[in-house]
């Protein structure tokens, strides 16, 4: 507004000018030279975004001042532009990715381009959902991202597992935003403004403030996918093409938190209770979501159920941040708020690795069933280790950035039991079993993962496996990240604290996330690499002394060993599958043959989401059982349909008149 | 100083953690009527394991080359955290009991995928077991460690162990039932009787020694030595309830750690002696055992308190 033509107001509205003009350039007539110039252009916009988040106020050491342009319809503030680092951040490397990804389907003389538009207009409406300060502006984003979302997802769309996954997806979106309309339409009747910079309401003020709240959480929670909102993320990400997928479990189910935090601020400080409802919802999302992936076969789907998990550690985090508010405690809040952060940002890199990783095996073997999979290792080793680092990220596992994030919820935990001691400190104790208890199901779900995918030998043979570049610097890109924050969060966490103290924090500006002591991670870490490259290089030198040679495994004498005597992945968790059989609707099937000639015997183990099998499907085949009463007025003549139209305004201007 | 005292701590875990092992096996020999190895045997063990030829499995790949390593340092790491004694632990920050238990996973991460690694199903089936029993035994540490730090309000280590005060009664019987709860642990971490059989013959039976089938050499060196450091580390988890904090002396120090390793490796060997190893299905209810054992003496002492 005031400042339209400074520097930075140009590269942010150009970055997003140049994001849209590719487009203009898939009217090139040739598939691959289209791809490659619209998602070179969609590259560089990228790009200047990102440089020109990362040169506002939020990153460097400048004073944080509003920027607000566009007539107040767009503001980027700290936690906004949080967000905007993001979603730039996972949108460059998944969309390196597309190059080799969509020149796939280009082989296969598939049409790509309504594709890479609907692509490109999920990105800008992703970042525009980030930064707009307007109702109706936030909701036309959020609608143009759940659509292009549902279209690009129908890329394969005569397989009728899509038409269903992405239905799913469709559904859930719009139940979705009608709840989003209704709490905005509340927030408008309370303030009498359609800008968020209005909104400050109090929960003390009546029963509407509760509502928004619960409202919010429902619309923005089925987006990020909450536990008994979740249903349609483990069908939809499996279908939906791989950047897709990437994008959607690494982004777009954020923007369900960024909508929940948003909320917060214009509701806050909160009761109690509300901080206890997120933090109990929260950690049945993080068990249930890792126990479930335990069960799967289909990648996509397991690593779906774990996006699950991490919200539920984000909103774990989220609820920490709400008690410390309710309680007025800056120490907690900035702990608790700081941990779900750097988690949002911290999932967003290694889910989206973990996609692209999963989508190269994929375009290789042609199955996303884990159970065909194996011995990758000796195919493609550097996609096995870049797997790998992501893997260890996502458990939790030091040394990478998994780790930082949940340290610092661990540390939230300690900090509410010490500021409000009484029967606090037993219930956080409750609550941080429980994480490690998903850290623990982690370890053993991506262990599962890993060595049934990449490590022993193949089970399905295939020729070549290849790999392009294009592929390595995306993967790359995401690990160096993992590591990076992992080996030296400080920055990251500076970056966070400073988003919180000053949008979340209503108090002075507290430091309990700076005062940890970074510094001991970095060099812990830096001496466990070390320690292990020094031993590597020992190991070497002494086994050139000692000798060093490679023999066939042990099998008990039993010479024939083949690929299909490997444990597989139903094998490995069968244990904790067994245990949690009520809960996850298990099924396995054992038939053995009996007779004195035995016949080949069968094995099959599935599982189904409880929400889904037990409470989805059954209202939603009630609701058609209802539809199909009413269908006897569904009628042929238009003349009919007139006559419906009158008798209901008749209706409503009855309703309106006597009001 | 403290960094000195911090180095010869683990120094000390790393020298001693075999003899610990030796002392445990001597026991259990004379307890079952038989005169038995030296105490010194695990250090020859680890000698004769030094100069061997490394063989590694056709099918396997970097991960086996790598993982030993890693397992060998991060237990070092782990160890580094630990108070040895009044001193002061090499790493000690706020919050370090987190690092811990993770430090650990980040050790067992890596020696399941290097078990999977070889591609049979032995190890396979070890692999399995550790990942499902490593679950139910990670509640444990927090419902013990985990909840005297939740009591003191301190998040490490060293400063937990420092604010244990046995002087009033309760506070004594919370502490001796966390060191039970501690020492059921300390089986299942370290793969003995009654979880996991060391001495056992048969690869269908074992836990940990099935995951290390397939290595030799120079990787079964670090593999065996990480898990006597292993044990080890679980022995002073258990030692540190006892100092009695208030009077430090390097005498009483001295005297304790001794006195503690003894009685805890004629208690290894006698719970080796006198069970036999449970079920593979009936492993999760002992843990789930001990795990109730922490909540409900958690949940006694915050009544009584």
């Amino acid at each position: 507004m005031n400042s339209l033509l400074n520097s930075d107001n140009i590269l942010f509205t150009s970055a997003f000018a140049i994001q849209f003009i590719s487009i203009a350039f898939l009217f090139i007539k040739d598939q691959h030279k289209a791809l490659f110039a619209a998602n070179t252009v969609l590259l560089i916009g990228l790009t200047l975004g990102l440089f020109s988040t990362i040169s506002s106020a939020l990153f460097s050491s400048a004073e944080i001042s509003l920027q607000s342009i566009f007539f107040n319809f767009i503001r980027l503030d700290e936690l906004g532009t949080f967000f905007l680092f993001i979603i730039q951040l996972v949108a460059i490397p998944t969309t390196i990715y597309n190059f080799s990804y969509l020149s796939h389907y280009i082989e296969e003389n598939r049409s790509i381009k309504s594709f890479v538009i609907f692509y490109v207009l999920l990105l800008i409406s992703t970042q525009f959902i980030v930064i707009a300060n307007q109702a109706i502006l936030f909701l036309v984003s959020w609608e143009i991202m759940s659509i292009t979302g549902y279209l690009g997802m129908m890329l394969e769309k005569e397989k009728e597992e899509v038409q269903k996954g992405s239905f799913y997806y469709f559904a859930a979106s719009h139940v979705l935003i009608f709840i989003l309309y209704i709490m905005f339409f509340l927030l408008h009747q309370q303030t009498g403004s359609w800008f968020f910079s209005d909104y400050h309401l109090s929960f003390s003020t009546g029963i509407v403030v509760p509502i928004i709240f619960i409202l919010s959480f429902i619309g923005f929670g089925i987006k990020a996918g909450f536990m008994p909102f979740h249903f349609w993320l483990p069908q939809a990400h499996p279908i939906a093409p791989t950047v897709l997928s990437a994008f959607l479990s690494g982004v777009i189910i954020k923007m369900g938190i960024y909508g929940i935090l948003r909320t917060y601020l214009f509701i806050k400080p909160v009761p109690e209770w509300a901080g206890w409802f997120i933090l109990i919802v929260s950690i049945i999302s993080a068990i249930f979501g890792v126990w479930y992936a335990l069960a799967q076969h289909d990648i996509k789907r397991l690593l779906a159920y774990h996006s699950i998990e991490n919200i539920g550690i984000i909103g774990i985090g989220i609820g920490i941040g709400f008690i410390g508010s309710a309680n007025n405690l800056p120490a907690v809040e900035v702990l608790g708020f700081g941990g779900a952060l750097l988690h949002t940002l911290n999932h967003a890199i290694f889910k989206s690795l973990l996609f692209i990783g999963s989508g190269v095996v994929y375009q290789n073997l042609g199955t996303r069933n884990i159970e065909l999979m194996g011995g990758i290792v000796h195919r493609a080793k550097y996609i096995a280790i870049l797997f790998l680092i992501g893997s260890v990220a996502i458990s939790g596992v030091p040394p990478f950035n998994g780790f930082i994030s949940e340290f610092i919820i661990y540390t939230g935990f300690f900090k509410t039991a010490n500021e409000l001691k009484n029967f606090y400190p037993i219930l956080m104790l409750m609550f941080v079993v429980g994480l490690a208890f998903v850290g623990g199901l982690a370890v053993a779900c991506f262990t599962k993962v890993n060595s049934i995918m990449f490590l022993g030998s193949e089970r399905k043979a295939v020729k070549h496996f290849y790999t392009s570049i294009y592929d390595y610097i995306s993967l790359g890109i995401f690990a160096l990240l993992c590591i990076v924050i992992g080996f030296y969060p400080q920055p990251f966490v500076g970056i966070v604290n400073k988003v919180i103290v000053s949008n979340f924090v209503s108090s002075h500006p507290s430091s309990a996330l700076i005062n940890i002591d970074w510094l001991f991670f970095t060099i812990i870490f830096s001496i466990i690499a070390l320690g292990i490259f020094f031993l590597f290089l020992l190991k070497g030198k002494l086994e050139k002394k000692f000798g060093k040679r490679t023999s066939p495994a042990w099998g008990c004498g039993y010479e024939n060993i083949n690929p299909r005597m490997q444990y597989t992945a139903s094998s490995f968790a069968d244990e904790l599958n067994e245990i949690s059989k009520s809960v996850l609707v298990y099924h396995k099937k054992v038939e053995v043959s009996n007779t004195a000639f035995p016949l080949p015997s069968k094995f099959e183990s599935h599982s189904n989401d409880f929400v889904d099998s037990k409470i989805v499907l059954p209202s939603y085949k009630f609701l058609s059982f209802l539809v199909m009463k009413i269908k006897f007025l569904s009628q042929t003549d238009i003349r009919y349909y007139i006559g419906f139209i009158l008798i209901i305004i008749t209706i409503y201007s009855l309703i309106a008149f006597l009001w | 100083m403290d960094i000195l005292q911090g180095i010869i701590s683990v120094l000390i875990i790393l020298g001693f953690a075999p003899l610990f092992i030796g002392l445990v096996n001597k026991q259990k020999a004379k307890l079952t009527g038989r005169i038995g190895a030296p105490i010194l045997q695990p250090y020859y063990e680890l000698q004769r394991l030094f100069k061997k030829e490394t063989i590694n499995a056709n099918t396997s790949s970097f991960i086996s080359r790598f993982s030993p390593l890693l397992n060998f340092v991060s237990l070092i790491t782990a160890a580094a955290m630990l108070p040895v004694g009044f001193w002061k632990p090499l790493i000690s920050f706020n919050g370090d009991i987190i690092l811990f238990a993770y430090i650990l996973g980040l050790s067992r991460f890596f020696q399941i995928l290097a078990a999977m690694d070889i591609g049979s199903s032995f190890e396979g089936m070890g692999a399995a077991r550790e990942a499902t029993f490593a679950l139910f035994a990670e509640p444990i540490f927090f419902f013990t460690i985990g909840s005297i730090s939740f009591i003191s309000g301190y998040t490490s280590l060293f400063d937990i162990y420092h604010s244990i005060q046995l002087d009033n009664i309760s506070y004594e019987v919370f502490i001796v039932i966390c060191s039970i709860s501690v020492f059921m642990l300390a089986v299942t971490e370290c793969s003995r009787m009654p979880v996991d059989d060391p001495n056992t013959h048969l690869e269908l039976t074992m836990i940990h020694e099935v995951m290390i089938l397939d290595n030799s050499g120079l990787d079964l060196f670090l593999y065996q030595y990480s898990s006597y450091i292993k044990l080890f580390i679980y022995t002073i988890l258990e030692i540190s309830f006892f100092y009695p904090f208030s009077q430090q002396s390097y005498l009483v120090g001295i005297l304790i750690f001794v006195f503690g390793s003894l009685v805890l490796s004629l208690a290894l060997a006698v719970v080796e002696t006198i069970t036999s190893r449970y079920k593979m299905k009936n492993i999760p209810q002992y843990l789930l055992f001990a795990t109730a054992i922490g909540i409900l003496n958690l949940l006694i002492y915050t009544f009584t308190k």
